[in-house]
């Protein structure tokens, strides 16, 4: 017993002298950007893509540098779940020594996270998760570019309300803390306005068929908007069997499905006639006819050969502002964050950012509404 | 609620219950004659749902085309787990030891899968799937019609195979009694390959008829292997018409639950009707074997 | 070496490590081994001894968590109290299941435990009332400070003390379940494990044994359960869906069912590997799968068997051991 006791402990030891000696190399200005995405699991589908955003601001910026500085990066897996999200944070922090990190995307893993940045001093610029309390009460290194569930939630029910003229409403989500929040927020806002919810509805990630609640949605009478939070996968099922069961406009019936976590653009091709008729928020609007945005979409599809998503847009976004907060005079941990909080309209390809004092990213005109054209291109609602 | 609600959430629970007999079926048969769990049956389901989409897009092959490959790759895979995994560590005597083979098995094809494929959910649509049938205020998908229908037949031709064919037979008797069946010169060895094949085959098939209807992940065997396990031994391990029962009830129970309860609540639904059989009845609902000492 | 020396010898080993690695991320790691160790000697006294195979050790591991936890946040009791009460009701559900499933064998009390597993997530994540489900309960604090006549002598946010507090636990529960092994009761339990026929015959109770071997199982997990919350400092039900089960099967197997000191060193590995192996990205599961599926293939015995083999070749002479 005590041979292999030996063997393991020794085994042990050599690989963590391994590892340590894996820490780089702190190079003259350099400015060292961590990234905690989920590259595992279910969830490496965020992770993939925004490794992608990433890797081009990266190529562009690096080409000339911004103030004499160039940008290194380095990836950690923390699969969208609070333990191993703290694991990668931890180690991040530890051998690469980020001067600013960005990520997660999931809510449970960034608010896992927030308080080990806060303890090492290190800013957190999150740009994927939608929960309130990221920012409420947040904490001085945390920063948000995105609006969060009650920013969107607030602003859906009321352009539901005023500019719809719906009165009834059907909640449909995912048994997520993104989904059950954003739910929650909406139907609040919508009640408050004077409207009525008649059903709310949450399914687990595993629901494959979705005929049955579509049947139930049915039953319920003239509903006016579908709120729908979940992802793409079982997102692209709900508007099928919407349509199938003849509620939504898509399938001939009056129903507009509005809202939605994350609905890149494609879904349409994917979901067919179904879709006619959806109105989304999104985080980035393909059809923006900033200059910005529009280099943005050349650059992606000339090197990746696919239009980009929002979470592609993001990711760019995260890593082109803290290239402005480096033009400002940021360096180190501590004066990227001043340079963060102090950020004032700055303009990213998913709309411009300006944070508040609990660092959140108050800017509307980050909410953008889309709606789907009978031939299944968007049109940008100017609702903002 | 009208009769209409309470009638299509009776057809659509008739769906699902065929969606989960078509992947309950190989594991009641391998049950059945090995006396053993497959736990990575799912992956065969899900790598029969990829097989089937990769046919189709890559060679641009027909769906109909694409089933029948799927149906030889899940018939490839089972002959190379039995061979593998099952006929080994039969020697040895052991009956859990495979199960956890098994697991190890699933965890490294989801994760191959997931390397291989990307998380990122496939669209499946095939000429069917957003074709809908509509009678009475009632609708159905082309789809799930096919899929009623597919699953009737091979139940159909399953049923006969059991009862007429001499091969049938003897994978019964297998079943019912292993010691006596090789006493009567039934080689045990290749009637279990062979019943190996032939689920591992259902299963790969049944992925391809579910590809249109299954959010398309690595992952989409996980959502269903678990009720599938509940549905085989509510309706008794190693019984075809018990399964067919039990997945009907199950289906039914789900879109009931949907309709009146929460859809959340459905697996707990599920799993308590799946301890309370094995408190009353563990051999399940309908059991021809012999009093097993469960 | 004589027992005594190789305890001490371990309980060294555990105190000098947290003084090697010195930095979060490692000790991180260390804690994660000691919470994963105490979950496998719980399953493996439950698997391995009475030959009962338990696949919702989850369950036991999400309610000793969350039943603590609960107390602490919502009811304001002592940390120490909703410890001992997370232990427990971990061990009462244990009761219940076991006593349930008893008369059942084999597959259909995996299957049967795998189903338990799976209510006790969907109510974790369902009842949100009470639970919070998927929203989470953030800020859980570690233990209270030990402080003696004044002074402070354990500060459990500090990453080591938390270390010495786990592995100490989990050391106790060692020598305790070594004990038990050792002792009539060990070969009462591995009576009922090789033929429960026969052992009834000799006027065993197997039932009873069956269960009381479930809820230590069960227990133990609920122990991990309590210093996984406090550890963290965050709470969601995903953290015990089913899966986890099989993780701490496949330590078990993988250590060498059966032993208790096998899962310790599987629990170790298969907690470190994944670690060590993050430069393979999403291939590190991959190699998780294989470890557990060649492990059953071709060494049954887990690692304690690799490790007879090594030390049998390298005695070239002389009785074997």
């Amino acid at each position: 017993m005590i041979t292999a006791f030996r063997a393991l402990f020794l085994g042990l030891a050599a690989t963590s002298l391994l590892a340590v000696g894996q820490t780089a190399h702190a190079q003259d200005k350099t400015i060292k950007i961590g990234a905690l995405f989920p590259i595992s699991g279910p969830g490496s589908y965020f992770g993939a893509q925004d490794k992608q955003g990433v890797e081009l601001a990266l190529e562009q910026l690096n080409r000339t540098g911004v103030n004499g500085y160039k940008f290194a990066i380095q990836y950690e897996d923390s699969s969208c779940a609070p333990l191993p999200a703290t694991q990668a944070a931890k180690r991040l922090i530890e051998q690469f020594k980020p001067d600013v990190i960005i990520g997660e995307e999931c809510s449970d893993a960034t608010l896992a996270v927030m308080p080990i940045v806060e303890q090492a001093k290190v800013p957190l610029l999150n740009a994927g998760s939608s929960s309130i309390k990221v920012t409420q009460p947040g904490n001085p290194w945390t920063f948000r570019i995105m609006p969060n569930e009650v920013m969107q939630g607030v602003n859906l029910a009321e352009n539901a309300y005023k500019r719809l003229n719906a009165r009834t409403a059907a909640l449909l989500f995912e048994n997520t803390n993104a989904g059950i929040g954003n739910a929650q927020v909406f139907k609040e806002n919508f009640t408050k306005l004077g409207g009525k919810v008649l059903a709310e509805i949450g399914f687990g990630r595993d629901v494959n068929d979705f005929t049955a609640i579509a049947t139930r949605v049915a039953g319920l009478g003239k509903i006016d908007v579908i709120p729908t939070y979940t992802l793409e996968g079982q997102g692209l099922k709900i508007t099928q069997a919407l349509a199938q069961a003849g509620i939504t406009k898509g399938g001939g019936g009056g129903a507009i499905q509005i809202g939605t976590i994350w609905l890149p653009f494609g879904f349409e091709q994917k979901a067919g006639k179904a879709a006619l008729g959806y109105i989304r928020i999104v985080q980035f609007d393909p059809t923006d006819t900033r200059d910005l945005v529009k280099k943005f979409i050349a650059a992606f599809k000339a090197k990746y050969n696919a239009d980009p998503t929002h979470l592609n847009a993001h990711a760019y976004d995260q890593i082109m502002l803290i290239a402005d907060v480096v033009k400002r005079g940021g360096k180190d941990p501590q004066s990227i964050r001043d340079g963060l909080a102090a950020t004032k309209n700055f303009s990213g390809v998913t709309g411009s950012v300006d944070f508040d004092k609990t660092n959140q990213n108050t800017k509307m005109d980050t909410v953008h509404y889309m709606e789907t054209k009978p031939d299944m291109s968007w049109t940008s609602l100017k609702w903002n | 609620m009208t009769v209409t609600i309470v009638l299509q959430q009776a057809i659509n629970g008739v769906v699902l219950g065929s969606l989960y007999v078509l992947v309950a079926l190989g594991l009641t048969l391998i049950y059945g004659v090995l006396v053993q769990i497959n736990f990575a049956h799912a992956d065969f389901v899900t790598l029969g749902a990829f097989a089937a989409y990769f046919f189709m897009h890559l060679v641009g092959a027909s769906y109909i085309l694409s089933i029948g490959v799927a149906f030889s790759v899940g018939a490839i895979l089972g002959w190379m787990i039995n061979a593998s995994i099952f006929t080994p560590l039969r020697r040895k005597g052991n009956e859990l030891l495979p199960l956890i083979a098994t697991i190890g098995v699933s965890v490294m094809m989801q994760n191959l899968m997931l390397a291989w494929f990307g998380p990122i959910p496939y669209a499946f649509e095939t000429q069917y799937s957003n074709q809908v049938v509509r009678f009475a205020g009632i609708f159905v998908s082309w789809q799930n019609v096919i899929i009623i229908i597919v699953s009737s037949m091979t139940i159909a031709l399953l049923y006969a195979f059991m009862k007429f064919t001499f091969l049938g037979k003897a994978l019964r008797a297998v079943s019912q009694d292993h010691e006596t069946a090789g006493l009567m010169g039934i080689n045990q060895n290749q009637l279990i390959m062979l019943t190996f094949v032939i689920a591992s085959a259902l299963a790969g098939m049944a992925g391809a008829m579910l590809a249109p209807v299954l959010v398309l992940t690595p992952f989409a065997g996980t959502s269903v292997i678990v009720k599938a396990f509940a549905i085989v031994i509510i309706g008794g391990f190693g019984n075809v018409e018990g399964t067919i029962l039990a997945g009907l009830i199950v289906g039914l129970i789900e879109s009931y639950t949907t309709q009146f309860l929460d859809p959340g609540l459905i697996d707990i639904v599920v799993f308590a009707l799946l301890l309370l059989m094995l408190a009353i009845r563990p051999t399940g609902l309908i059991s021809e074997r012999r009093e097993e000492n469960v | 070496m004589s027992r005594r020396m190789k305890y001490l010898l371990a309980a060294l080993s555990v105190f000098v490590l947290p003084l090697i690695f010195n930095d979060t991320y490692w000790r991180t790691n260390l804690t994660i081994c000691a919470i994963n160790v105490l979950l496998t000697l719980g399953l493996d006294f439950i698997l391995g001894y009475t030959g009962q195979l338990n696949l919702g050790h989850s369950a036991f591991y999400g309610l000793g968590a969350y039943v603590s936890t609960l107390l602490i946040v919502k009811l304001g009791v002592p940390f120490w109290v909703a410890f001992v009460a997370g232990i427990g009701f971990a061990g009462l559900a244990g009761m219940f299941l076991s006593l349930f499933a008893v008369r059942l064998r084999g597959h259909y009390l995996a299957i049967a435990s795998l189903g338990f597993a799976v209510i006790v997530y969907q109510i974790l994540l369902n009842w949100i009332s009470l639970t919070q489900g998927p929203l989470g309960i953030y800020g859980i604090s570690p233990p209270p400070a030990v402080v003696i006549a004044g002074r402070v002598v354990a500060d459990f946010r500090s990453l080591t003390a938390f270390f010495y507090l786990v592995s100490g636990f989990t050391f106790l529960v060692y020598l305790l379940l070594n004990q038990l092994v050792r002792s009539p009761v060990g070969e009462t339990l591995t009576a009922i494990r090789e033929d429960e026929i026969s052992a009834a015959s000799l006027g065993i109770n197997c039932a009873a044994w069956k269960v009381f071997a479930f809820v230590v199982g069960s227990a133990v997990a609920g122990a991990a359960g309590c210093f996984y919350a406090s550890f963290v400092g965050t709470l969601v039900p995903d953290a015990f869906y089913v899966t986890e089960a099989f993780n701490v099967l496949a330590m078990v197997i993988v250590g060498g069912v059966g032993t208790l000191i096998g899962p310790v060193f599987g629990a170790i590995f298969l907690t470190l590997l994944p670690e060590v192996l993050r430069g393979v990205g999403d291939l590190r599961l991959v190699v998780y799968g294989a470890a557990l599926t060649f492990v059953v293939l071709f060494m049954p015995g887990g690692l304690i068997q690799a490790a007879h083999l090594v030390r049998e070749k390298l005695r070239p002479s002389g009785p074997a051991s």
